[in-house]
């Protein structure tokens, strides 16, 4: 197996800015944030314009569009997935369910979200290089957008971290 | 269809594709996106917490302060904590471009300062919904900073006293 160094991932990273091609993986959600990503992918939002296109195997992918809770049944079929896709693995996050589990964040049938889905991969030696979460419930097609050039670098972060203390009388 | 049918068709139709990061998103006037804490309006009475479905607002009480963290990454966008607010102080926004790089960035956080029992020091209510209490409904002040304990202890003392409990 070749082996990855640093360095090459960097200039990867640098390198991807242009014609991503994407790869849909639903990890058990409900449908709705996979419909809203076909109609990111219709001609009236048209990703196309960024050069993005939908790929049929992980293998030919530069970006995952990860969508469900991460339900047991899946698990280990997403990360055989992963773990198929090539160096340097980019993942967008979706809706509330990949992000924080959404309304199954505690259920017993679910992980309840992607980071401790992160966990596994590491324990299963798969390195994720860069991760954009779009939260949503739906995800609506223009934070699909929004996400993904995020991912890419081409806009800036507009959340951040807040907190305020309550007023004083 | 021939050539010159779909030509004419797509001539009569124009652009379709919305050319979203260079002009305004279709926003519709029931759409709801992230919701917005007022921190000046909050009390820290919980009312969202126990009706968010499916968690995303928590009212966590450490120490002398209680923190009231809402994570956009899990919420549903129901709108059911702007409902049910007493204080009017939750606002659902049309804010949508939510996407960051880590789960960090998603939370937001109100932190109150805890008021304590005058008797037994124990951590009651937030000083705001205290506050707002005395205001809507003045009680003595001997009572409002009391633990829901201590009055119960201090209401069975004063009982068996009037129904002539010895003094020691």
């Amino acid at each position: 197996m070749l082996e990855v160094s640093s360095v090459n991932i960097a200039k990867a990273l640098r390198a991807i800015k242009k014609s991503v091609w994407v790869y849909h993986l639903n990890s058990g959600s409900c449908n709705a944030c996979d419909i809203e990503v076909l109609d990111a992918l219709t001609p009236y939002f048209d990703v196309e314009r960024f050069g993005i296109k939908l790929v049929g195997s992980p293998r030919h992918a530069d970006v995952i569009l990860f969508t469900g809770p991460v339900t047991r049944e899946s698990l280990p079929k997403v990360v055989k997935t992963i773990k198929a896709m090539p160096r340097p693995r980019l993942i967008l996050v979706l809706g509330s369910c990949g992000i924080g589990g959404g309304i199954w964040w505690d259920t017993y049938s679910t992980l309840g979200g992607f980071k401790k889905l992160e966990e596994i991969l590491r324990e299963n030696g798969v390195e994720v290089d860069r991760v954009v979460y779009v939260p949503g419930c739906p995800v609506r097609p223009e934070a699909i957008i929004y996400g993904m050039l995020l991912l890419l670098g081409l806009v800036e972060q507009k959340s951040k971290r807040v907190e305020v203390v309550a007023s004083e009388g | 269809m021939s050539v010159a049918k779909i030509l004419e068709i797509a001539l009569r139709t124009g652009r379709v594709t919305r050319r979203y990061p260079y002009e305004p998103p279709l926003l519709t006037p029931e759409f709801r996106g992230a919701v917005k804490i007022d921190p000046s309006k909050c009390w820290g009475c919980g009312a969202c917490v126990k009706v968010c479905p499916p968690n995303a607002l928590t009212l966590k009480p450490a120490g002398k302060e209680a923190t009231l963290e809402y994570f956009v990454g899990r919420c549903v966008f129901c709108g059911m904590c702007a409902e049910v607010c007493p204080a009017k102080a939750i606002e659902v926004t049309k804010e949508f471009e939510l996407s960051a790089t880590s789960l960090e960035d998603l939370k937001s956080r109100v932190i109150h300062r805890l008021a304590r029992c005058s008797i037994c020091g124990a951590p009651i209510w937030t000083e705001a919904e205290l506050r707002t209490v005395v205001k809507s409904s003045p009680i003595a002040e001997e009572y409002y900073l009391v633990c829901p304990k201590c009055r119960k202890e201090r209401f069975a003392k004063a009982a068996m006293l009037r129904l002539g409990a010895g003094s020691e």
